[in-house]
């Protein structure tokens, strides 16, 4: 069941752009729309976007590649590990939970890592690959979008991004500790 | 609140950089200016006068455990290096690191004065009777500021890595953007949020149910599902532009912005490719096996981020920034 699951959605994600694209433009084709036209008209917005988002995401990568070159998340960790190893997160998790949020190469490389030495069928190995895929990079995600629409006032933006992360961190120690803890 | 994390963030690596620094000229973990015992065992001794050998560095695993003070366990050393001898009979070394090089070592490559290598004098240097090995003593050159050289250098590189990234959004961007202009004149958009107008219509009661803004919205969460990240992207891009031009106070974050957001950075989706490629490069008996605990935390993430996003507006601190909130249909004060 879970392999079918699993083969169906690769299968729609293959399909999906090329399928996009043959309905758009056909579509248009076919509602006589001057699809060559439209299309260069729609484009030409694409690399003033891009431009924008520089200096919002210089200043946030930034900001996040010198914490993580300073070390200060082994130092984060110690502080707030005794915290949350009661309700049963390893603190290798824990470094996990922390970077998820800033840095999407680096929680890739803490994934890899703990794979490597607790292997990927241990607690630690499932819970951080849970983890990883329970979320997504939020920092990144808000320089980049609020870049995009020069947006510098984000109100309550960091603070709902951040209730998400810590809620789904907590959810996937949950369902792993019911799942697979012993 | 960006505010005040950007500034921790930046503030805690200075103060844990310059603190760690600190506590290394204290501790001198890189064992500054000590002379180490080393055998040489030479491979190419070249005839006539020595100026220059080739051979391994090897220290026993307590022999460099000792040195570095390490109670984790460490495996032997033998790495190659190469040792040059001046007229007066000093000499320095060079050993280029390589996978087999100790992590300590690797470390203290990194912010050496030539990257990835190790140098240093060579103090004293004995030949045995046969020349096939030596008893020698080094030390290695001085390593200050290890955080403070990795906080530059960090900066630097994320500062190009924005950049790199930002401008390899230009392709795809313009791609999508192309095709969904099309969608939009052909019609295809406003099919899409008729279908799904009930739902949208609740998530986002300031936004009119059949803008552009709720296809790509639409779009964007389907992409994103389906683990479309070049897709997905320009989509949310294109979501972003088109509820900014309902906002009434531009730079200021509209309540449907953040709940599109909190929607996207929930991060549902329904196969998490990489954390299964991963795992199976890892030599996972079932890679995937998270799918289900995936779906399960991100879900959890997203209705708690939506909720959150439609609890916390309401509070007079996130309320008076965006005083003229849009009523539905409305465009505000401009």
């Amino acid at each position: 069941m879970a392999e079918f699951f699993r083969s169906f959605i690769n299968l729609i994600s293959i399909l999906a752009i090329p399928l996009m694209i043959i309905v758009f433009i056909g579509w248009g084709f076919i509602k006589k729309v001057r699809v060559y036209e439209v299309f260069v008209e729609g484009a030409k917005d694409g690399f003033n976007t891009a431009i924008r988002i520089i200096p919002y995401l210089v200043a946030m990568l930034f900001a996040i590649g010198i914490f993580r070159a300073s070390g200060a998340m082994e130092v984060l960790v110690t502080i707030i590990a005794p915290v949350t190893s009661l309700i049963g997160m390893p603190p290798e998790s824990l470094t996990m939970a922390l970077m998820r949020p800033l840095s999407g190469s680096g929680s890739l490389g803490i994934m890899t890592e703990l794979m490597k030495t607790h292997g990927p069928d241990s607690f630690i190995g499932i819970l951080t690959s849970t983890m990883y895929g329970s979320s997504e990079t939020t920092f990144y995600v808000l320089a980049v979008y609020f870049g995009a629409v020069n947006i510098k006032r984000t109100r309550h933006a960091v603070p709902v991004g951040l209730i998400a992360d810590i809620t789904g961190m907590l959810a996937a120690v949950f369902i792993c500790r019911i799942l697979f803890g012993n | 609140m960006l505010n005040y994390i950007w500034f921790f963030l930046i503030a805690i690596a200075l103060i844990v950089g310059v603190g760690r620094d600190i506590s290394d000229e204290i501790y001198n973990p890189y064992r500054n200016g000590i002379p180490l015992e080393i055998t040489f065992i030479s491979t190419h001794v070249p005839a006539g006068s020595i100026t220059r050998i080739e051979g391994y560095l090897y220290l026993t695993a307590k022999q460099f455990a000792d040195f570095y003070g390490l109670n984790k366990e460490s495996t032997e050393v033998r790495q190659p290096v190469v040792i040059s001898f001046l007229s007066n009979g000093k000499g320095s070394f060079l050993i280029s690191c390589s996978d087999s090089t100790p992590t300590k070592w690797k470390e203290m490559s990194k912010s050496a004065s030539a990257k990835e290598q190790l140098s240093g004098r060579v103090e004293q240097f004995e030949f045995s009777d046969d020349e096939g090995w030596a008893k020698a003593t080094i030390v290695f050159e001085s390593i200050h500021f290890v955080k403070l050289k990795a906080i530059t250098q960090a900066a630097i590189d994320f500062a190009a890595i924005a950049v790199e990234i930002s401008l390899g959004l230009i392709g795809v961007m313009a791609l999508w953007l192309g095709l969904i202009k099309i969608a939009e004149e052909a019609g295809l958009v406003k099919l899409l949020t008729r279908m799904l107008a009930p739902i949208t219509k609740r998530l986002f009661p300031d936004v009119p149910s059949d803008h552009p803004a709720i296809g790509a919205i639409i779009m964007n969460t389907a992409a994103n599902m389906l683990g479309l990240g070049n897709a997905a992207t320009p989509i949310g891009l294109k979501a972003m532009e088109e509820l900014n031009k309902l906002n009434p106070k531009l730079g200021t974050a509209t309540n449907a912005m953040i709940t599109f957001l909190a929607i996207n950075t929930g991060g549902l989706i329904l196969i998490p490719a990489t954390a299964i490629a991963v795992r199976a490069a890892a030599g996972s008996a079932n890679p995937g096996i998270i799918i289900g605990t995936s779906i399960f935390g991100a879900g959890c993430a997203t209705v708690a981020g939506v909720l959150a996003s439609k609890i916390l507006q309401r509070l007079p601190l996130y309320k008076q920034e965006m005083p003229t909130q849009q009523k539905k249909g409305e465009t505000g004060n401009g």
